[in-house]
């Protein structure tokens, strides 16, 4: 199948047309507030007192949101607290989104007049940058130009059973189609790690999955604690999952059958096409952002539900630039929050359809939003902060 | 009496889950094969929950996806509820590796 997207000069494809305005900060959030069709994010993690490989976490985050296909064209500020260090400074984050081709604008509050000049500048800036990016026009290619990240969330055994394998297949058909997919959660692995080694691409990249487990695993061992305390999440037990390797047996099916390309870091980005598993984190604050970070142009957050009550309003997740769909299988959490929900799967679990019935009609799904239906949270306004996957003490 | 329906996610699997509330004294169909398994259920096992296929000694393994979820704390009867009750998890267990460092 086909979708209707922008081409970028990379080659790469958006779904989107944003003009993306970094790092975050007052400079950025008031260019936002001034010109419409450009999004900005929201994070404390800028990197101050953070050690070198946390802040080039953060750069690689950032960077990667700027070269994202759903970006038309970028402004980069000198103003953030952390742009001192080298791997932060405002002209490498510029330089380096560039390198895809794409108009990158630098502000900074020294030389265009202090802060107050630097958001008049920008704003300037950023309303001739959206006119130019809607110029662009969608054009029709084929879905190996798609890459999706996927998250599952407030687990229950309706992930497992009808809402995981529905995106599964999902991943099969993007992954055979020749386009990119990504998965991840490591700790969400633990218990079903040796049946997503079988499925690595070389023996190396299975040797790279048992390790990112055993990392983990021996980190949680480290607390000394009980990690039935910790992970399933109050959520996943309400909900009917009694332990993290029934969580993981669940969870993996998200990840459909194809061979496993490699092992990314957070925000790391794909150097070809096929899935890849991501080493990184379940929190929904952190995963999206890298997810697009590593060129995702659509995310999925496939919901249990069953262990939250009253939730009738799902607001989205920080991906900043990609469309954020809400895909569940379980049928009160498709009840109590039906207009915030893009796809339901519940059909395979009331027994109307197939798991791959369900899986082909989520794939139309992703073909219209990629085209340019909005998912539900793009309805709204609100969005949450960042909180960037960092693991090194701050100093 | 109009039985009540669990799934069943490998052949090897000794736990189903429900996918309808289940009460105390009714009957579960599970389908296995082309068939179904029929028991009666010892308790409520509400939806999503897991029931016994089996009677399940302590210490056994509790499978699932055909694969471990974790082991039997104490004996768990066909048909009685199985979570966190009398199911334990044991992988990344931070609680064990201190008990057997000591």
């Amino acid at each position: 199948m086909s979708f209707l997207g922008y081409i970028r000069s990379d080659g790469s494809v958006g779904t989107r047309n944003h003009v993306l305005v970094i790092p975050q900060g007052i400079i950025a959030k008031s260019i936002c507030d001034f010109v419409a069709g450009t999004k900005t994010l929201l994070t404390v993690d800028h990197g101050s007192g953070r050690t070198a490989n946390d802040r080039e976490q953060i750069a690689r985050v950032l960077i990667g949101l700027g070269r994202n296909p759903n970006v038309a064209s970028v402004i980069v500020h000198a103003a953030s607290p952390g742009v001192g260090y080298p791997e932060l400074r405002a002209e490498r984050l510029a330089d380096e989104i560039a390198t895809g081709g794409k108009r990158v604008e630098l502000l900074d509050p020294a030389k265009d007049g202090g802060t107050y000049g630097a958001i008049t500048k920008g704003i300037q800036l950023a309303r001739r940058m959206v006119y130019e990016a809607s110029t662009l026009r969608r054009e029709k290619v084929g879905d190996d130009r798609l890459c999706i990240g996927v998250k599952c969330g407030y687990s229950d055994t309706t992930s497992g059973i009808a809402g995981n394998p529905a995106v599964g297949y999902l991943y099969d058909k993007i992954v055979g189609a020749g386009g990119t997919a990504l998965f991840g959660e490591t700790t969400e692995i633990i218990g079903a790690e040796q049946f997503l080694a079988r499925r690595a691409a070389t023996p190396e990249v299975a040797e790279k999955i048992l390790r990112a487990v055993s990392f983990r695993e021996d980190r949680a061992k480290a607390t000394g604690q009980d990690i039935r305390t910790v992970n399933p999440v109050p959520s996943n037990i309400k909900g009917g999952i009694s332990s993290l390797e029934e969580k993981s047996l669940g969870a993996i099916h998200k990840a459909g059958s194809a061979p496993i390309q490699d092992v990314l870091k957070y925000a790391e980005r794909p150097t070809r096409k096929g899935l890849y598993f991501v080493d990184n984190w379940m929190g929904h604050l952190s995963i999206f952002a890298g997810y697009a970070a590593a060129g995702a142009n659509m995310v999925l957050f496939q919901l249990g539900g069953g262990g939250v009550a009253g939730r009738t309003l799902l607001e989205g997740s920080p991906s900043v630039v990609t469309p954020f769909l809400w895909a569940t299988a379980n049928p009160r959490t498709y009840a109590a929050s039906t207009d915030s929900i893009d796809f339901y799967s519940g059909t395979v679990i009331e027994g109307s359809e197939t798991p791959e019935e369900a899986g082909e009609r989520l794939y139309r799904v992703v073909v219209d939003v990629a085209s340019g239906t909005l998912t539900r949270s793009e309805t709204l306004y609100y969005t949450e902060p960042i909180d960037m996957y960092l693991e090194e003490p701050r100093f | 009496m109009q039985s009540k329906r669990a799934l069943s996610m490998h052949p090897r699997d000794n736990v189903a889950t429900a996918v309808e509330e289940i009460q105390a004294g009714e009957n579960v169909a599970i389908p296995l094969g082309g068939n179904f398994l029929t028991l009666i259920a010892q308790e409520a096992i509400p939806f999503g929950f897991k029931l016994a296929l089996q009677e399940i000694p302590q210490g056994e393994t509790i499978l699932k996806y055909g694969e471990t979820i974790g082991r039997a704390t104490t004996t768990i009867v066909r048909g009685a509820m199985v979570h966190i009750h009398n199911l334990e998890g044991t992988r990344a267990r931070g609680d064990l590796e201190r008990g057997s460092a000591r």
